[in-house]
C-alpha cells in the first residue's frame, strides 16, 4: 500500500517536473474559467469555447506564425483563487492577454490588470468596465485594459426594454405598462438595476417595486404571487439559468401571464428544455447567432472547425459557448493587428482591439456580431439582440425577434 | 536551567510564570524569531506568485484566528465568519475613502468597527447555545450579506467599493512585496495577542466557559460577558483580516463573503485544530495551498494523459474533498496535534516510550 502510495506520488511529482520543462516560448495568455463552483452551468460552455479558440489558433498557424502559450485553468469561481493563478502565471512570465470569466475574478483583477498592462477580456459585463479613462462621473476607477464581446449587463437590459416598448405598441393596449425587475440582492442582478429602470421611465413604463428572488434554485410561488398582485405586463429576470427555470415554473402553476425578460446569462435552448411549455415566450439578451441560425452562415466552417477541437461531431453549442468563442476570436484577431505593427504586449494589443470599428472576427461572418472598441468607450457592442423561445406544441425552437440598436449616449458610459 | 535546549521529560515547572510560558523551550523561541527573520528576508527572493499565497495565508489566518477564539477556546460557533470578514473588508475601505483617514490606519478602525457590529450579533450567544446558536449567527450572516447589497453608501451596493493600497506618509504598499510585510506585521501582531490572551484571567475564563459553563459560571464567571466578549474579539479578528484582504485586491464586491467563505473559515480551524493558535495558522496553510497543490497535479497529469484535460478539473476539485475528509479520519484533533506528535517523536528519538 505504502509503496503504492510513493510510487503515485512520485510520479506525480515526476509529471509535473517534466511538464515545466516541457514549457514552449510563445506568447503567454493565460485562462481562467469556471468549469466547477456557483456559475459552472454557464462557466463551462463559455470557457470551452474560450479555450478550443486558442486551440484552434495554436493548430492553424498561431499568430502570423507564433504559437500562443496558454494555459485554462479552474478557478471554481473564487476569487482570492483567481488572484493566485494570476500572480502564477504573472511570475513565470509577463502575461500579454487575459482571458477570464465572470465578476468574481474581473474585479478581483481590475487593479492588478491595469497596473501590469496585461490586455484582459472576460464575460463580466458589467458596464462600469466600459469606461477606460473614467470620463464618467459614476465611475468609481477606470478599466482601461478590460474588454468583453457583447452588450453591457445594463444595454442588454434597455435592449430588452425597447424590445418591450415595441411590443406593447405592437399589443395595441390602453393604458400605461409597468415593468419589474427581479433577482437576487447581489452585484450581478443588482448591475442594471437603476440605469436600465431609468431607462423604462423614458419610454413610458411605470416601474414598480424590485422583486427578490434566490440565485440559487427554489420555490418561488410567493414571489410569483406578488408579481401577479403588482400587475406588471414585463419583468426582468436579472439571475442565471437555473434560479430563472424554478421561478418560471412557478409563475405558470400561479397562472402568471407576465412577459419574461431574462438577461444573457438567464436563458438558452438548456433552460427552455427544463421548463417545457412553462417557458414558451420567454425572450433573453444574446450577441450571436444561434447554433442553429449560424449553420446557414458562411462563418459556420470555422465555428464548427473550432467546435471539433472539443466535440467530435457538430453537436449542438449554445449560445454561451459561442458567445465564448466570439470573445476568445476577436482578441486573437488584435493580436494578428498589433504583432503586424511590431511587439506584441498587453498595451499594444490592447491599442489594436480599440482600432476596430465594426469588425467581425474573420472567417466567422453571420456568426459573430460586428463589434466596435475605441480609445474613450469599450462598449463593443451597442446592439441587442433579442431571442425567444417558442413551444409550438412540443416542438421546442428559438428565433430572433427584435434588435435593439441603442444610441451611444454619453450619460450610459459606465452605467 | 535556561540553557536547556530541550525539555526534560517530567514536569519540571515551579512557577506559574513557567506554567503559562508561550516558548517551553529557548529553542523554539529561536526558531520562531528566525522563521520572522526569515519571512522578513523572503519578498527579496520570493516570485510574486509565491509572496501571493503568503499574503492570502496572512489575511486568511488572523480571521481564522478570530473565529479560533470563538470557536475553539469558547465553545460557541458562527456561521458567519466571512459576513464580518466582509464588513472589516468594506469598513476599511469606506473610513478611508469617506474620512481621509491613511488605510494604515483605517485597518485597525475597521477591525474596532467590526468588533462593534460582532458585539451587537453576539448578543443572542447570551442566552442561547449549540445548535441554535449556530442558526442565530447564520442569520448573522444573512443579514449582513443583505446589507452588503443595499448600503450603497457604505459598500457602494452592486458597484462595489475601491480600497486605496496601503499607504503611509507618502509610501505605498501596492506591490507584492511591500504588501507582504503589512500582512507580516498584522499577523505576527495578531498571533502575539492570540497567545497572550489565552495567558490571561480572560483567556482563561473563556477556556472555562467552553469546558464547563455551569462550572465556569459557580466559580464566579459571568458567562453572558464572556461569551459576548469572545464573539467581540473574534470579530475584530475578522474584520482586520476583511481590511487587509480589501486593501490588497484594491475592489471590494459583496459577492465574494458568503456563507461558503463562512464554512471554509470553520474548515480551516478544524483541520489547523480547535483551541490551538498555532493550529489556525496550520488550517489556513493547509487549506490554501492544497488547491495548489493539486492544480499542480492536475497539471502534470494533464500533460500524460491529454484526454482527460477535461476530467481535471472535477478530480482535482474530488481530490480535495478527499483530502479533507482523510484528514478528518485520520487526525481530527488537527494539524497542531500531528505537529505536537511529532515534535515529541523527535525528543524522544529513539528511545520513545
Amino acid at each position: 500500500m505504502n509503496k503504492k502510495l510513493v510510487g503515485l506520488c512520485s510520479t506525480i511529482a515526476l509529471t509535473s517536473v517534466l511538464s515545466m520543462g516541457a514549457l514552449a516560448e510563445g506568447i503567454p495568455v493565460l485562462h481562467i474559467s469556471a468549469f466547477s463552483g456557483p456559475t459552472s452551468d454557464v462557466g463551462q460552455p463559455y470557457g470551452m469555447g474560450v479555450a478550443d479558440v486558442l486551440k484552434y489558433t495554436n493548430q492553424n498557424g498561431g499568430i502570423n506564425g507564433n504559437m500562443l502559450d496558454f494555459e485554462s485553468v479552474d478557478y471554481g469561481y473564487n476569487a482570492p483563487q483567481a488572484v493566485a493563478l494570476y500572480k502564477k502565471a504573472m511570475s513565470r512570465n509577463q502575461l500579454v492577454a487575459l482571458q477570464g470569466w465572470g465578476t468574481a475574478d474581473t474585479e478581483a483583477l481590475v487593479g492588478f490588470v491595469a497596473k501590469d498592462k496585461v490586455f484582459t477580456m472576460s464575460a463580466s459585463f458589467s458596464a462600469h468596465l466600459t469606461d477606460p479613462k473614467g470620463t464618467s462621473e459614476r465611475t468609481k476607477s477606470p478599466a482601461p485594459y478590460n474588454f468583453f464581446y457583447g452588450p453591457s449587463y445594463s444595454d442588454g437590459c434597455r435592449g430588452l426594454v425597447a424590445f418591450a416598448a415595441d411590443d406593447w405598441k405592437k399589443r395595441g393596449e390602453a393604458g400605461t405598462p409597468k415593468f419589474v425587475h427581479m433577482g437576487m440582492n447581489h452585484p450581478y442582478p443588482n448591475a442594471p438595476k437603476e440605469s436600465c429602470a431609468a431607462y423604462a421611465e423614458e419610454l413610458g413604463f411605470e416601474i414598480l417595486n424590485p422583486i427578490e428572488y434566490s440565485l440559487s434554485p427554489g420555490d418561488f410561488k410567493a414571489q410569483c404571487l406578488s408579481l401577479k398582485d403588482g400587475g406588471a405586463q414585463y419583468a426582468y429576470l436579472g439571475n442565471t439559468g437555473g434560479s430563472n427555470i424554478s421561478l418560471i415554473k412557478a409563475c405558470s402553476t400561479v397562472g402568471v401571464k407576465t412577459q419574461f425578460l431574462a438577461n444573457v446569462w438567464g436563458w438558452d435552448m438548456n433552460a427552455f428544455a427544463a421548463t417545457g411549455e412553462a417557458g414558451d415566450g420567454v425572450v433573453f439578451v444574446n450577441s450571436t447567432a444561434s447554433w442553429n441560425d449560424a449553420a446557414a452562415t458562411a462563418g459556420f466552417t470555422k465555428l464548427s472547425a473550432i467546435s471539433k477541437m472539443t466535440a467530435t461531431d457538430d453537436d449542438y453549442r449554445s449560445v454561451h459557448y459561442i458567445r465564448g468563442v466570439c470573445a476568445a476570436s476577436n482578441m486573437v484577431d488584435a493580436m494578428k493587428v498589433a504583432q503586424m505593427k511590431g511587439e506584441l504586449t498587453g498595451t499594444t494589443l490592447k491599442d489594436a482591439m480599440e482600432t476596430f470599428v465594426n469588425h467581425v472576427p474573420a472567417g466567422l461572418e453571420g456568426v459573430c456580431r460586428p463589434s466596435t472598441w475605441t480609445a474613450d468607450d469599450h462598449r463593443g457592442m451597442t446592439e441587442v439582440l433579442v431571442y425567444q423561445t417558442r413551444w409550438n406544441g412540443g416542438k421546442p425552437s428559438m428565433s430572433r425577434v427584435y434588435e435593439a440598436n441603442l444610441p451611444r449616449r454619453a450619460d450610459w458610459l459606465g452605467w | 536551567m535556561a540553557s536547556h535546549n530541550t525539555m526534560k521529560c517530567g514536569d519540571f515547572r515551579t512557577t506559574y510564570e513557567k506554567d503559562s510560558t508561550i516558548f517551553p523551550t529557548p529553542f523554539s523561541r529561536k526558531m520562531v524569531l528566525a522563521s520572522i527573520a526569515f519571512l522578513l528576508i523572503m519578498p527579496i527572493f520570493a516570485d510574486s506568485y509565491v509572496l501571493n499565497l503568503s499574503i492570502q495565508i496572512g489575511y486568511y489566518a488572523v480571521a481564522a484566528l478570530g473565529l479560533n477564539i470563538l470557536v475553539g477556546f469558547t465553545g460557541q460557533i458562527s456561521l458567519g465568519h466571512a459576513a464580518f470578514f466582509g464588513f472589516g473588508a468594506f469598513a476599511s475601505a469606506w473610513i478611508n475613502n469617506s474620512t481621509g483617514i491613511p488605510v494604515f490606519f483605517s485597518i485597525p478602525l475597521a477591525g474596532l468597527l467590526t468588533m462593534a457590529v460582532g458585539l451587537m450579533f453576539g448578543v443572542p450567544a447570551g442566552r442561547i447555545k449549540g445548535l441554535y446558536l449556530a442558526i442565530a449567527t447564520l442569520a448573522s450572516q444573512y443579514i449582513l450579506e443583505d446589507f452588503f447589497g443595499r448600503a450603497g453608501w457604505f459598500t457602494g451596493g452592486p458597484y462595489g467599493a475601491m480600497a486605496n493600497p496601503v499607504s503611509i506618509f507618502g509610501f505605498a504598499f501596492d506591490s507584492d512585496q511591500s504588501f507582504f510585510y503589512i500582512v507580516l506585521f498584522w499577523l505576527v501582531l495578531s498571533f502575539v495577542l492570540g497567545a497572550n490572551l489565552m495567558r490571561s484571567r480572560d483567556g482563561r475564563a473563556l477556556v472555562a466557559v467552553r469546558d464547563h459553563y455551569l462550572s465556569a459560571e459557580i466559580m464566579g464567571i459571568n458567562l453572558t460577558k464572556y461569551r459576548i466578549m469572545s464573539f467581540g474579539i473574534s470579530s475584530f479578528f475578522a474584520g482586520i483580516g476583511g481590511a487587509l484582504f480589501g486593501h490588497y485586491l484594491g475592489f471590494i464586491s459583496a459577492e465574494g463573503f458568503n456563507i461558503l467563505l463562512s464554512i471554509q473559515f470553520l474548515a480551516m480551524i478544524i483541520i489547523g485544530g480547535l483551541g490551538s493558535v498555532m493550529g489556525s495558522l496550520m488550517g489556513v496553510i493547509f487549506m490554501v495551498l492544497l488547491p495548489e497543490v493539486m492544480e499542480f497535479a492536475a497539471g502534470g497529469l494533464r500533460d500524460v494523459f491529454p484526454s482527460l484535460a477535461h476530467s481535471m478539473t472535477y478530480l482535482k476539485q474530488m481530490s480535495i474533498g478527499i483530502a479533507i475528509i482523510l484528514f478528518l479520519i485520520f487526525e481530527p484533533d488537527g494539524l497542531a496535534h500531528r505537529w505536537r506528535m511529532t515534535k515529541a517523536y523527535w525528543k524522544l528519538y529513539p528511545f520513545s516510550y
